[in-house]
């Protein structure tokens, strides 16, 4: 894949990020930089603050200090549909579609977000949209069909085709091969490599270590809301702290 | 597009025969009838309004009765006080309400789910205060009388049949204007928000502007058909605008299902003929529909058409069987 440390701005840019609930906390001084067209593998025991990390980054929930800069902009206290229209794309860890329509306008929706935001510069939507759906083998799925009748594992690969049809710069991706079969997991990879094309940086969380290894160009390691380790992965896995709090424990069960 | 299309538009083809023989029902009919069903067309843009807030958006507004009057007193004032002709009544009562909505939804809706619905009920209070209160504009408990009729180059509507077919042309281009609608990417995100908000939020909607404007557009169908109703009664009174009269729109939207907005003209239909035609056990009515809503939500929660629908899904699924369905891209 791509080289893992770049030249250049980063795209996404985290400094100093805090956030506690209560007494608990869920980030601490979390500095992490998203280069263009690499994948960031983000791993961490349950209740590291992942997903909360990717919930200041969308603007979900407010950081408590520390800033977010995105293509050379403070976007720390803009709303979530602004940093959606500047190009900040994710998924749920349960996807999250409009359950009451159509596969159709469940994936028009990120078409809509692209021309909102005039980033539909490509000639054909309609052959991005097959394209990328006959990469997950359901390119001859009637578009009509009501997406809640769906299984699990397509659900989350329309929410991935979502995010990437509203052509983003960064696509946080939360747990997308959880639950999933080993077939659709490798549909999930194929997504990431054609965002990886389109030089969309791409957060993955994820706890099958076997896929984080495969796809990551680097790996940060969250515990306890606390970086513990950054690396690629090789080093990742030879870091000691890392395999104390996370790696040695899921390896023995 | 890649929807899949059958050759003949039997869809289209049956909406229009419908339309046609629904030309014929008032002739023949008795004017009060006739006027009972002009009503229930007036009362139909209401609902739609309903539909549009609830169906699509996912927000609750008990407010849309006070909006309808809203509509009426704007096209009573403008008709008897500033002498203005029927047509230009009518586009300033529904831009007038649909701004009205848009500017309250703006503060309301910074409120979430059920607090905006409580708001809403306050407006409805509001507003049926100000009809009952403010006599120099609304005319006070002696409401108006006397507001002239729908009139437009020399045509005037002064016969049921004639006042017909000017509230089924409003009727006929708010319908087409909510297939717009349903289609567009503005319907996508009112669908949005109903799903799921923050999904959308991280999907580029903004949540505030989006119900913002569904309020508006609910405005805008309230503010019609209360500037019909002002022309079609010639008569007002502060007593229609009522609290209760928004609950049984909503009753209507719950009756026909919110799953598309064919649903509200099965809705408005069977509630505005049922109170005519058992107008004996008026006295029961609210009964009957509390105890049948609360049926209808236990066994068919997504209204009579959602029932409709899982039915002809079921049926076109069997008749598939047999063959591998080939529907492509």
């Amino acid at each position: 894949m791509t080289i893992s440390q770049k030249d250049g701005k980063p795209v996404l840019s985290l400094k100093q990020v805090s956030k506690n609930f209560g007494g608990v906390v869920a980030a601490k001084n979390v500095d992490l930089d998203f280069f263009g067209g690499e994948i960031v593998g983000l791993i961490g025991p349950n209740g590291a603050g992942k997903s909360t990390l990717v919930n200041l980054i969308t603007g979900i929930y407010s950081v408590d200090s520390g800033t977010i800069t995105f293509k050379g902009k403070d976007i720390t206290r803009l709303p979530t549909y602004q940093r959606a229209r500047m190009g900040i794309a994710r998924t749920f860890q349960h996807p999250r579609l409009l359950d009451r329509c159509s596969l159709f306008d469940n994936i028009m929706l990120g078409v809509d977000l692209a021309r909102k935001t005039g980033r539909v510069l490509k000639q054909d939507i309609q052959s991005d949209m097959k394209a990328l759906l006959r990469q997950c083998n359901m390119d001859g799925m009637a578009l009509e069909g009501m997406i809640s009748q769906l299984p699990y594992g397509q659900q989350k690969l329309i929410e991935i085709i979502r995010a990437i049809l509203g052509e983003p710069d960064v696509l946080l991706l939360d747990e997308p091969a959880a639950g999933l079969n080993s077939s659709e997991t490798r549909y999930i990879v194929s997504l990431m490599e054609i965002a990886v094309k389109q030089n969309i940086s791409v957060l993955l969380i994820e706890h099958s270590m076997d896929l984080v290894m495969e796809v990551c160009d680097r790996l940060t390691v969250l515990n306890f809301g606390y970086q513990i380790a950054n690396g690629s992965p090789s080093e990742i896995q030879e870091n000691q702290a890392v395999i104390d709090a996370y790696l040695g424990s899921s390896r023995a069960c | 597009m890649m929807r899949t299309r059958s050759k003949f538009p039997f869809k289209a083809a049956a909406i229009m025969a419908a339309l046609a023989l629904y030309t014929m029902v008032p002739f023949g009919m008795s004017s009060y009838m006739q006027r009972v069903i002009n009503v229930m067309m007036i009362t139909f843009l209401c609902v739609l309004s309903v539909y549009v807030l609830l169906g699509m958006c996912g927000q609750n507004s008990f407010a849309q009765a006070g909006l309808w009057g809203v509509g009426a007193y704007i096209t009573a004032n403008l008709t008897m006080k500033l002498g203005m002709g029927s047509l230009p009544a009518f586009l300033l009562s529904t831009l007038g309400t649909a701004l009205l909505a848009f500017l309250l939804g703006f503060f309301f809706f910074r409120l979430r789910q059920y607090y905006f619905t409580f708001a809403s009920v306050g407006l409805m209070t509001i507003l049926n205060g100000l009809f009952m209160n403010w006599e120099p504009v609304t005319g006070g408990a002696m409401g108006y009388k006397d507001i002239a009729v729908f009139s437009i180059f020399g045509f005037s509507a002064n016969t049921e049949i004639s006042k017909f077919f000017v509230i089924l042309l409003v009727c006929i281009i708010a319908g087409l204007m909510m297939r717009l609608l349903s289609k567009s990417s503005l319907g996508r995100s009112f669908m949005a928000i109903r799903d799921d908000e923050m999904a959308a939020n991280c999907m580029g909607v903004n949540s505030l502007l989006t119900k913002s404007i569904a309020f508006a557009i609910s405005g805008a169908l309230c503010g019609a058909a209360g500037s019909l109703y002002a022309s079609l009664s010639g008569y007002l009174s502060y007593q229609s605008f009522t609290f209760q009269q928004s609950t049984m729109y909503m009753i209507m939207v719950m009756l026909g299902g919110t799953y598309s907005w064919t649903g509200s003209i099965i809705g408005t239909m069977i509630i505005s003929l049922l109170q005519e035609f058992v107008r004996p056990l008026q006295n029961f009515m609210l009964l009957i529909y509390g105890v049948g809503i609360m049926a209808m939500m236990v066994f068919q929660p997504e209204g009579l058409l959602g029932g409709g629908k899982a039915l002809y899904d079921y049926i076109s699924k069997r008749r598939k069987a047999g063959s591998v369905a080939e529907t492509g891209l």
